[in-house]
């Protein structure tokens, strides 16, 4: 008897932890492209005549000590708050290591090889729901060294600056530098955390924000533009999302026959059953009212992390 | 019996006068809690120190240098939670405060009288900085006294998150 009592306790306090937290942001620290350019870490390739740059992240992790010691030191700062970070490294090694695992695997019964699409493959990058992206310059003047530092949290999915710090440090004759960028750390990651909380606590009091895009197959037989009963399937998504967004708050960036982008859209923490929403899981609530009587759409929900949602209507 | 009367007489000075020293100190110091109630201190940036450290230097107003000394531990604590600070020299970039919303104050006051009673548990928190010699001015009738401390902010905010009066990053997920 004792024993159902306390499995039915541990039943309880597990079902009410899952319900009572939001879906927790991957942070990801990520040096900006200026600084990637500036300390020659770029890739350049030729896109049909256009010559391209990229940051090369590997080459930079692998040749400056500095920006090791800058992530390693705003890691440490951010686990020391209880929000620990995914670090860029790490998620590079993981992903050669997945693909070189992937492009060796095959079945034992008839030896088939892991399917890939196109788009698996493009999505194969080290990412995360919310980039800090970092940028350093050391100003000199004369035998004197000062640290100009500039962290920006950008949400991925809204391509928002959600959260800031920015500032340069006190010259110095004799610090060298490793010594100032830690000093530049230390100023400015309070600042940065506040700002990042700001944003939180914005989210728990308005909805997460998301991206919702609508799009069609080229073989489906209707638009948004498509009647039912005298309204536009377009206006019928947009009452839609107004009767399900938190305080009905959306924008309709763009809205075509073929496509429609909704931006600013925000979604409840929670969903109905309790359990922790995100951009897939509000999407997924349209995808059903659309494939359902009287529109009786077939679609395919695509997602990219929390933040964005995709339907394609006319079938999977 | 006259020589028992006068040191009956001197014994009852002594403890008057005791008395009115005393209540006189309490009162300075009742005045002291009340203008960091009334945020009645400044805090300026010193320069960057360790990780999870903030050095500031405090200036507080007492008719008694003594009292606003002691008294610069308390509003250094103050304000870390409730005022934070503005960019300075020295590297300093501005502070936003610990507390972000200025009601809490009001809305758990009993933790806060508790936490900040004399020898109370803002101690924990804070210590004198360098030799601690303070910077004294002669502002009207009263002393404007400047001490630099580190406040150990980190541990503080741990110690706000735990009790809930202020919001972790990592609360709610």
């Amino acid at each position: 008897m004792k024993k159902i009592f306390i499995a039915c306790g541990l039943m309880l306090l597990g079902i009410s932890l899952s319900f009572g937290q939001a879906k927790k942001p991957t942070l990801m620290v990520v040096p900006s492209d200026v600084w990637c350019n500036t300390n020659g870490y770029m890739m350049e390739f030729d896109d049909q005549g256009t010559k391209v740059k990229i940051p090369d992240y590997k080459k930079a992790i692998q040749e400056n000590s500095d920006l090791l010691l800058v992530i390693s030191a705003i890691n440490g700062m951010m686990a020391e708050r209880g929000f620990p970070l995914k670090n860029l490294e790490s998620a590079m090694k993981t992903l050669s290591s997945n693909s070189a695992e992937d492009n060796m695997r095959a079945s034992k019964e008839s030896g088939s090889g892991v399917s890939e699409s196109p788009i698996d493959a493009l999505k194969k990058t080290a990412k995360a729901d919310i980039i800090i992206q970092m940028t350093w310059t050391v100003n000199t003047t004369g035998p004197k060294k000062s640290i100009s530092f500039n962290l920006q949290g950008l949400d991925s999915y809204t391509d928002k600056q959600i959260a800031t710090a920015v500032g340069t440090g006190a010259p110095s004759f004799t610090a060298e530098i490793p010594v100032l960028l830690q000093e530049a750390v230390t100023a400015h990651i309070d600042n940065f955390a506040a700002s990042l909380q700001t944003h939180f606590d914005d989210m728990f009091t308005n909805g997460r924000e998301v991206i919702l895009r609508i799009q069609k197959w080229d073989d489906f037989d209707g638009d948004l533009e498509t009647e039912f009963d005298g309204k536009e399937l377009g206006s019928i998504i947009e009452e839609w999302l107004a009767a399900n967004t938190q305080n009905g708050r959306f924008s309709t960036t763009d809205i075509t026959e073929n496509m429609a982008l909704f931006e600013q859209v925000r979604i409840p923490l929670y969903n109905a059953a309790g359990r922790a929403s995100d951009a897939r899981d509000f999407a997924k609530g349209l995808s059903k009212f659309l494939k359902d009587a009287p529109y009786s759409i077939p679609n395919k929900l695509v997602m990219k992390g929390l933040g964005r949602a995709t339907i394609i209507l006319g079938g999977k | 019996m006259k020589k028992i009367v006068n040191k009956a007489s001197i014994l009852t000075l002594v403890f008057l006068a005791f008395t009115f020293v005393s209540n006189a100190q309490i009162n300075k110091k009742k005045k002291a809690n009340k203008d960091t109630e009334n945020w009645r201190y400044e805090i300026e940036c010193v320069g960057i120190g360790k990780p999870g450290t903030k050095v500031i230097e405090v200036w507080s107003y007492s008719k008694k240098a003594t009292i606003a000394i002691n008294q610069a531990k308390k509003n250094a604590v103050h304000g870390i939670i409730f005022q934070g600070y503005a960019s300075g020299g020295q590297g300093c970039t501005a502070q936003k405060p610990l507390a972000s919303d200025p009601a809490v104050e009001q809305q758990k006051e009993e933790f806060f009288d508790n936490f900040f009673e004399d020898e109370g548990k803002f101690m924990k928190f804070v210590s004198t900085s360098g030799d601690a010699t303070p910077e004294v001015m002669k502002v009207g009738k009263e002393y404007k006294i400047g001490v630099v401390v580190t406040v150990m902010s980190d541990n503080l905010r741990k110690d706000l998150e735990a009790a809930g009066i202020i919001k972790g990053l990592s609360s709610g997920f």
